[in-house]
């Protein structure tokens, strides 16, 4: 199961666009040819391996984010018995993510996992791999939908805007004003936040106001600016929220400078070790993100439950070993609500 | 009075805006916002100092952002290692100024256009700085928190040492032989040349002070939170060009002085807490700050012509 029959050399040279020359075309032919060899060896000498192998591409190998990730991944890899492959670039690099996929083919793995640093950029190798009967997931940063089955989607930005809000809510009983601080004003994914959370606003909390939105540009240091002048501008403000992830340590770092620990809250969206300290100092209350490590899990389930034809388009959801049954909406698998890091959890996640 | 035009019109400006605000938003002038708000700028005022020096000499350094990035995140892992404090100081101040002798031997030296040179050294470092970092931040250990003070008392040091040190590098460029030597070379390079100046001696050490300056400036950010971002000091490039020729150097050379970017600094540093305080749109914020630095430049502009007649 693990093996799939042989790409027929010959229908591949019809392929080739017919204004080719002659010599291109021999020479296209010769390369067919060399790597059909390379592929059957690599096929006929793992034909005595059953184990299915799973190939896991991250953005870049070194993040602490990818590496909690492959924990998951690895978890489940070691439930399912399947060999899982683990390479990336030592920086996010576009380019560097194709040639690690096109080496991943030759080998003849059997589904490819893929977090894309540029959604066009990799799919053609990723149909590339699908032509040849390699089962292709995405995670984290989906490719171009036609060049993969399954996006496992860590958090759909109804979800990201409707938890920030819930936790703000909760944290002042429903009442007072909290400000907000984004990367940039036009920033699309900060937008659609933004615009959830204004919804959620409006349709729950009529107590609370958002009295200010302000830019930090992505810079931690520009969003503790920001965060002492939205309160000593106003006075009345009881929370602010940070949704870039440099904004919520800038923010609370200000907090703590202003001597307003607790009085004044923070939260946000944001990697646990940036806000580690905080967190624990009681400046910022929760900080929240995707459950990564989970996030690594169901990937590789998906990836191997295509591979052996247990998941099929059109299904509707999908349970994946200990952490159960997950929905899919279209041919996007969610991981569900976002995942809330607190004084109570934090430190069971590095990254 | 003329000769001071754009240093007292800049002063003016933010005297305007000072008092609009004392009518407006009276919360502004709060002490613990505005000396956070002061001890926030103080690196950026250095590093201006050093801006000064370069431009006034008719060159420019927009890698100064990248070399402070570089210098912190270098001068923070020294530091997160168990480094004592004034090694790291003397290390972050060195590392700033080895990049300052890079851009002055690649300008001076091979007499290399220092917009692009700098352009050049300005993506090479932030590049990569972000791949050898991948964008995580370094823990800074406890100890070297506000230089170990208390947090008011290092705030305060660091404010007043920024202010001493303008003002002693500002009377410096004006009083002493070597500043002398920079608005020469700015004013007329082969006419300094014929007197005896090395203009591209002067332009190295330039760049080399502006390096150096940078790498303080640094340490003066590292000291003020318990972690440092790589991506610290992206953009501080225009916001200290701006402050410098807002404050009436020109970037055609051999003119201006200190206090007016003081002044620039000040003017530029307060629009966007002063829009915060009047609940004005953030919208507007990068939009005024251009709005003034083009005001200023075509101050230049007219000044020029003015003078040309």
């Amino acid at each position: 199961m693990g093996r799939r029959p042989l790409p027929p050399v010959p229908a591949i040279i019809p392929l080739s666009p017919p204004h080719l020359s002659f010599a291109m075309k021999s020479r296209i032919l010769r390369l067919t040819v060399a790597v059909g060899l390379i592929l059957g060896s690599a096929l006929s000498t793992r034909a005595a391996a059953t184990k299915l192998v799973v190939a896991f591409l991250p953005k870049s190998k070194g993040n602490a984010y990818f590496i909690s990730c492959k924990g998951g991944a690895e978890k489940a890899a070691k439930e399912l018995g399947v060999e899982l492959l683990f390479d990336g670039p030592t920086d996010s690099n576009a380019a560097k993510q194709n040639e690690i996929v096109e080496n991943w083919i030759t080998l003849g793995v059997d589904v490819i996992a893929v977090a894309a640093e540029n959604k066009e950029g990799i799919s053609t190798a990723l149909r590339k791999a699908q032509k040849q009967g390699v089962k292709v997931v995405t995670y984290d940063a989906d490719a171009m939908p036609d060049a993969r089955s399954f996006f496992v989607n860590q958090a759909t930005p109804e979800g990201i805007g409707h938890a920030l809000m819930d936790d703000a809510a909760r944290l002042l009983n429903q009442e007072g004003e909290f400000a907000m601080i984004t990367a940039t004003l036009t920033a699309a994914n900060q937008r659609e936040w933004q615009k959830y959370i204004e919804a959620r606003l409006k349709e729950k909390y009529p107590k609370m106001k958002l009295v200010a939105v302000r830019p930090c540009d992505d810079l931690k240091d520009k969003a503790q600016s920001e965060a002492t002048a939205l309160m000593s501008a106003h006075p009345n403000l009881k929370l602010i929220m940070a949704i870039c992830s440099p904004g919520v340590p800038g923010a609370a770092e200000a907090v703590k400078q202003a001597g307003k620990t607790g009085k004044v809250k923070v939260i946000g969206l944001g990697l646990p070790n940036e806000n580690r300290r905080y967190v624990h100092e009681g400046v910022t209350d929760s900080v929240i993100l995707w459950n990564t490590s989970d996030l690594g899990y169901l990937t590789i389930h998906a990836g191997v439950a295509l591979a052996k034809d247990q998941l099929k388009k059109g299904a509707k959801e999908f349970t994946a070993g200990a952490l159960g049954t997950f929905q899919i909406q279209g041919d996007n698998i969610l991981l569900g609500k976002p995942f809330v890091f607190n004084k109570a959890n934090i430190d069971q996640f590095n990254f | 009075m003329n000769r001071y035009f754009r240093e007292l019109s800049v002063t003016g400006a933010l005297a305007i805006i000072l008092l609009g605000l004392a009518a407006f938003a009276p919360a502004f002038f709060q002490p613990q916002p505005l000396l956070s708000l002061a001890t926030r700028e103080a690196p950026t005022l250095i590093v201006a100092g050093g801006m000064a020096l370069v431009i006034i000499t008719r060159q420019i350094d927009i890698s100064v952002g990248s070399q402070f990035s570089v210098s912190g995140i270098c001068a923070g892992l020294l530091a997160a290692r168990g480094w004592p404090l004034p090694l790291v100081l003397i290390a972050a101040i060195s590392i700033g100024a080895l990049l300052g002798a890079l851009n002055g031997l690649l300008v001076a030296g091979l007499r290399l256009p220092s917009i692009v040179v700098t352009l050049a050294t300005m993506v090479t470092l932030r590049q990569g700085l972000n791949l050898v970092r991948q964008g995580e931040f370094v823990n800074l250990p406890d100890s070297i928190q506000w230089f170990g003070l208390s947090q008011a008392a290092g705030q305060w040091a660091l404010v007043i040492f920024t202010l001493l040190f303008t003002v002693g590098l500002g009377v410096a460029l004006r009083h002493i032989a070597a500043g002398r030597l920079v608005y020469a070379v700015g004013t007329d390079a082969e006419a300094a040349r014929l007197a005896g100046i090395s203009p591209q001696r002067v332009t190295f050490c330039a760049f080399v002070c502006l390096g150096g300056l940078t790498g303080l400036a640094a340490m003066m950010n590292l000291v003020q939170s318990p972690q440092i971002q790589p991506l610290s000091g992206q953009g501080m490039e225009l916001k200290v060009i701006a402050a410098v020729v807002v404050g009436g150097v020109a970037i055609s050379g051999g003119r201006g002085n200190l206090w007016g970017a003081l002044a620039g600094l000040m003017l530029l540093a307060c629009i966007a807490p002063a829009l915060t305080h009047l609940h004005v749109e953030a919208y507007w914020e990068k939009a005024i700050q251009g709005g003034i630095i083009l005001l200023a430049v075509m101050a230049d502009g007219w000044r020029a012509r003015k003078g040309g007649r």
